[in-house]
C-alpha cells in the first residue's frame, strides 16, 4: 500500500504544520513515511508544494510525488489547486479545496484577474476524479477566531469523508503533539471537520 | 524564539520510530555521538540543523552558538575539537565558500576530538539565488572524507559515523546533503544519546599544529595517507551493493538513490544498484568490483559528473568496453526527480512506463494559463517594503540598486525592481565600490543587519580607505534578526543562540567606527526615511542609513504572546479614488482589489487576517483614505 498526499498553499498558511500532523498520524499507524518540506525563500508568500507519502518502506522512497500520481491534493488556496494539477490525474486524484482565495499581488500589478471558483473547478476537472470545496478557513475564523484552524478542519474533513486512509484516533494523537499550544482548539476544529467530512465528502 | 515543527521528536527515547526532517535527524545523530560544541551561521537548506540545536542545547547540556559568519563558526568548532570536545559546524553551500579559508589548514593539521562539517547544497536554488554549487569538489580539494546520506535515517546514522571516522583518523569530516535530503521527512529509528562532553583542554602540540615548511610537507603526506587508510577501511564497508538481475547496473548516491529505487519499482525493473555513501574518497575497489562484469551502467548524481568521471577512470583499467551513461541523459544543472530519472532509465533499459510526462506538463501549463503568478513577496507589514518605497521616491529609477542576501532579495521582483545584482553576503557594498570608482552613476547598496555583521563591515571600511569616487550610499535594513532563514539572532539582536541575553551591538556605532556618516531612521516612517535620505544624498564620502524596524512577524509573535491583537486598518470607500498606488506601487499583499459584480468598479480593501498593522499604507495613500480601525471601547 502506498498513499501520496500533496498539500499546496501559500507560505504562512500553516501547510507545514498540517503536513507534520498527517506524517505523525501515519507514523503512529506504523507506516513508513517520506515527504518534502521546503523552507526559506519559498515560504515568503510564495507557493509551497509539500508532500507526505506513506506506505511500505519498499514502495515509498522518493521524497517527492511523481507527476500525475497524487492520491489526494489538499489545496489551502483555490488557485494553487490549479497549479497542483501537475501531480494529478483523472482516474486517481481527489481534490479537496479550501475556498480561501489569496489574491497574489501580481493579479493587480500585471493586471491578470484572479479566476472565479467555477473557472478554477473547470480547469481542474480534466485532472480530477473528485473535487470537493469547503469553507474551512471561514469556519476557522467564525468558530475559533482564526483562519489557521481551517487547516485542522480540512484534515478532519478528509479523515471523516474517508479520503485519507488514516484513523481518527491517530490524527487526534498527532494533533496533540503537533500543536501543543493550541490543542483544545485544534481538536475541536478536527471534530468539526470530521463531522463536515462525514456529511459532505463521504463516498458511502 | 525558534520554531521547528518537530523538535520534540528529536529527543525521543532510543528504539522509538519517529518522523524527522533530514536536518533534525542530523541533530539526533550528533547527539548520539555526544557532540558538545556546535556553531553555525544560518543558511537554508541547512538552517533547521542550528535551529534545532538552538532549541534543545540547554536541555541536553551542549554548547551552541550562532557565530557572526561561517568562517568564524568553523574556527570556533576547530578550537573546541582541538581541545578534545566533539564539535560540529553547519552551513549551506555558500557558507562553505566563506569558511573555506580556514577549513583547508585544519584538514592538514588534523583534529583531536571528532569534528564534523555539515554542508547542504541547494541544486535548483529553492532557498538560494546566485548559483548552483557542488561542494563535493571541496572534499577533493581539501582532501577531506565526505559522507552523503540519502534520507533522514541515513542523516542520523552518517552523522554519528562521521564523528567516529573523524576521531579515528584525526581529520575533519564532511557531511553533505542536498535540499531534498535536508528538507525531506522520513521515518527514523532512534538510537541512544551520549551525554555531551563540553569541557576540554588545549595541549600544545607542535608535531600537529606547526604547519610551516618543511613540516607542512610532512603533514600533507600524512593527510594523503589518512585518506588512503580511510578508503581501505571504509570503502567496501560503507558503500552498498543491492543485488539484482542483468548486466546493466545503476551507480548512485544521495537523494538520486531514492529516486532510482522508486523509479525502478514503477518500471518493474530489478537491476543491481551500487550506492556510494562515502563520496570522498570513493573506493576504487568497490567501483571496480561492481563494474567488472557489467555491460553498461547509469550513473545517477545531481549536478557535477564527479562519480561518473571516477567510474570512467576505473572502467579504463577493469572493463574498457563498459558503456557509461549519466550526464549524456540527465542535466548537469537543477535537481533530479522521478520525472527526470524515469526517462533515463527507460532509455537505458529499453522499457516504457507509458506516462508521457511532457504531454502532461503541457496540459497543466494550459490549465494554469492566464492565472496570476504567485512569486515570493515581502510579507505584509515588512519594514523593507517601506524602505524600498522611500528610497525609490528619493533616488528614482535610474540609480543603481545593489542587492544582497536576505529577505530583501525579494525586492528583485516588480513592482520594487531594486536589486540590480546579487552576488554574495556583503558583496553589494563591495561591488558598488568598484562601480563608483569607474562611473559617476548614483548607487544605493542595500544590506541586511545580519549580512552587515557577516561580511559587510570590511567592504564598508574599504570605502573609507579608498575614498576616490562618488561614494555609494549604504542602506542597512535593520529588522533586528536574521529573518529569511527563520529568525536567528545576530550580534545586534541582544540574545544568543542559547537564548542568553547579551549587550546588543549597535550598527550605527560600528558604521561610525568604520568611517561613515550615519543616519538612523524608523523604517515605518516615510517622512523620517525621506528626510534622512535627502540629507545623505548630498553628503560626500562613506555614508550609511540605518533603516530600523523590527521584522513584523516577530512583532506579531510578541503581540500574540501578550494576548494583544495587532492594530488593523481599513480603506474609507468615500475617499478612495481607486488610483491603485497601494496595490500596484506599494503592493502590500494585505491590500485587496476585488470586483464584486461583473462590470462594476473594483473595491479596494484591507484583509484583516493578513494585515500586520505597520501603518505605512496610511502614509503613502495620497487621498488620506486609509485609517486605523477603532477597537471596541476606543473613541
Amino acid at each position: 500500500m502506498k498513499f501520496d498526499v500533496m498539500l499546496t498553499g501559500v507560505g504562512g498558511e500553516g501547510v507545514l504544520t498540517t503536513q507534520v500532523m498527517i506524517a505523525r498520524a501515519a507514523n503512529i499507524e506504523g507506516h513508513y513515511v517520506r515527504g518534502v518540506q521546503l523552507h526559506g525563500l519559498a515560504q515568503r508568500g510564495g507557493v509551497i508544494p509539500t508532500f507526505v507519502r506513506f506506505g511500505s518502506e519498499k514502495e515509498v522512497s522518493s521524497p517527492g510525488i511523481m507527476q500525475a500520481n497524487a492520491d489526494l491534493i489538499l489545496a489551502f488556496e483555490p488557485l494553487e489547486a490549479v497549479r497542483a494539477t501537475y501531480y494529478a490525474r483523472k482516474d486517481k486524484t481527489t481534490f479537496v479545496i479550501d475556498d480561501n482565495p489569496l489574491v497574489p499581488i501580481y493579479a493587480n500589478i500585471l493586471n491578470v484577474p484572479y479566476p472565479s471558483l467555477n473557472e478554477i473547478i473547470k480547469r481542474i476537472k480534466p485532472f480530477a476524479k473528485e473535487i470537493h470545496v469547503l469553507n474551512a478557513s471561514q469556519l476557522g475564523v467564525e468558530k475559533f477566531g482564526s483562519a489557521i484552524f481551517g487547516n485542522t478542519i480540512l484534515v478532519g474533513a478528509v479523515t471523516g469523508g474517508g479520503l485519507l486512509p488514516l484513523r481518527e484516533n491517530s490524527l487526534r494523537e498527532a494533533i496533540k503533539v503537533s500543536a501543543p499550544r493550541y490543542v483544545e482548539g485544534n481538536i475541536k476544529a478536527f471534530e468539526l471537520g470530521l463531522q463536515l467530512g462525514r456529511e459532505k465528502l463521504s463516498r458511502r | 524564539m525558534t520554531k521547528v515543527e518537530t523538535t520534540v521528536d528529536v529527543l525521543e527515547e532510543p528504539g522509538k520510530k519517529v518522523v524527522l526532517l533530514g536536518n533534525e535527524a542530523i541533530v539526533r545523530g550528533a547527539l548520539e555521538a555526544g557532540v558538545g560544541f556546535v556553531a553555525a551561521y544560518p543558511g537554508t537548506p541547512s538552517s533547521e540543523v542550528p535551529m534545532t540545536f538552538s532549541a534543545i542545547a540547554k536541555k541536553v547540556g551542549l554548547y551552541f552558538e550562532y557565530s557572526t559568519n561561517e568562517k568564524v563558526a568553523f574556527e570556533a568548532v576547530t578550537g573546541a575539537a582541538w581541545s578534545g570536545v566533539r564539535a560540529m559546524s553547519c552551513q549551506k553551500h555558500f557558507g562553505l565558500n566563506v569558511a573555506a579559508d580556514s577549513i583547508l589548514p585544519v584538514a592538514v593539521t588534523g583534529v583531536r576530538a571528532g569534528l564534523v562539517v555539515m554542508v547542504a547544497d541547494d541544486p535548483s536554488g529553492w532557498s538560494s539565488a546566485q548559483s548552483e554549487e557542488d561542494t563535493r569538489y571541496y572534499a577533493r580539494m581539501f582532501k577531506m572524507p565526505m559522507l552523503e546520506p540519502s534520507n533522514p535515517q541515513e542523516c542520523l546514522d552518517f552523522t554519528r559515523l562521521a564523528f567516529e571516522i573523524s576521531e579515528e583518523f584525526q581529520v575533519p569530516v564532511f557531511l553533505r546533503t542536498t535540499t531534498k535530503v535536508s528538507h525531506s521527512i522520513g521515518t527514523v529509528k532512534l538510537g541512544k544519546m551520549k551525554k555531551p562532553r563540553t569541557k576540554g583542554r588545549f595541549e600544545k602540540d607542535p608535531d600537529n599544529y606547526y604547519n610551516l615548511r618543511p613540516h607542512l610537507q610532512v603533514l600533507h603526506d600524512r593527510l594523503n595517507k589518512k585518506l588512503e587508510q580511510i578508503e581501505e577501511k571504509y570503502g567496501l564497508e560503507l558503500n552498498k551493493v543491492f543485488p539484482g538481475k542483468g548486466k546493466i547496473g545503476i551507480i548512485t548516491l544521495g537523494v538520486s538513490f531514492e529516486y532510482a529505487k522508486e523509479a525502478l519499482l514503477e518500471l518493474g525493473l530489478n537491476p543491481p544498484i551500487a550506492k556510494i555513501n562515502l563520496t570522498h574518497p570513493i573506493s576504487k575497489s568497490f567501483v571496480a568490483n561492481f563494474i567488472k562484469d557489467k555491460e553498461a551502467v547509469l550513473v545517477l548524481e545531481e549536478l557535477e559528473p564527479i562519480l561518473e568521471d571516477f567510474v570512467k577512470q576505473v572502467a579504463k583499467e577493469v572493463n574498457p568496453n563498459l558503456v557509461i551513461h549519466g550526464k549524456d541523459m540527465l542535466p548537469r544543472y537543477d535537481e533530479y526527480n522521478l520525472e527526470r530519472v524515469i526517462p533515463a532509465l527507460e532509455k537505458v533499459f529499453g522499457k516504457k512506463l507509458g506516462i508521457d510526462f511532457a504531454d502532461h506538463k503541457e496540459k497543466v501549463a494550459s490549465a494554469s494559463k492566464g492565472s496570476p503568478p504567485r512569486k515570493p513577496v515581502l510579507c505584509p507589514g515588512c519594514p523593507h517594503r517601506s524602505t524600498f518605497y522611500a528610497v525609490k521616491k528619493v533616488f528614482g529609477n535610474e540609480t543603481i540598486y545593489a542587492g544582497d542576501i536576505g529577505c530583501y532579495i525579494l525586492g528583485v521582483f516588480e513592482p520594487i525592481n531594486m536589486q540590480d545584482f546579487i552576488v554574495s553576503m556583503g558583496a553589494g557594498i563591495g561591488v558598488s565600490h568598484g562601480i563608483s570608482i569607474v562611473s559617476d552613476q548614483d548607487i544605493v547598496a542595500f544590506v541586511g543587519d545580519s549580512t552587515f555583521f557577516h561580511a559587510g563591515m570590511p567592504a564598508l571600511l574599504n570605502y573609507k580607505f579608498n575614498d576616490f569616487g562618488k561614494t555609494p550610499l549604504v542602506v542597512v535594513l535593520d529588522n533586528a534578526i536574521t529573518a529569511m532563514t527563520g529568525h536567528q539572532p545576530h550580534p545586534g539582536s541582544g540574545f544568543t543562540g542559547m537564548g542568553e541575553k547579551v549587550e546588543a551591538v549597535k550598527i550605527e556605532e560600528v558604521a561610525k567606527a568604520l568611517g561613515a556618516e550615519v543616519r538612523v531612521s524608523n523604517a515605518f516612517s516615510q517622512k523620517q526615511l525621506i528626510e534622512a535620505l535627502r540629507e545623505l544624498k548630498d553628503i560626500k564620502g562613506p555614508k550609511v542609513l540605518i533603516s530600523r524596524g523590527e521584522c513584523r512577524l516577530l512583532t506579531r509573535r510578541k503581540f500574540r504572546a501578550k494576548g494583544l491583537t495587532m492594530p488593523n486598518f481599513q480603506i474609507d470607500q468615500e475617499k478612495c479614488t481607486k488610483c491603485g498606488i497601494c496595490t500596484n506601487d506599494f503592493a502590500c499583499p494585505a491590500i485587496v482589489k476585488a470586483t464584486m459584480k461583473l462590470g462594476e468598479e473594483p473595491v479596494y480593501s484591507i484583509d484583516p487576517e493578513t494585515c500586520l498593522g505597520c501603518a505605512v499604507c496610511v502614509q503613502i495613500c495620497p487621498e488620506g483614505a486609509i485609517h486605523a480601525v477603532k477597537k471596541e471601547g476606543e473613541k
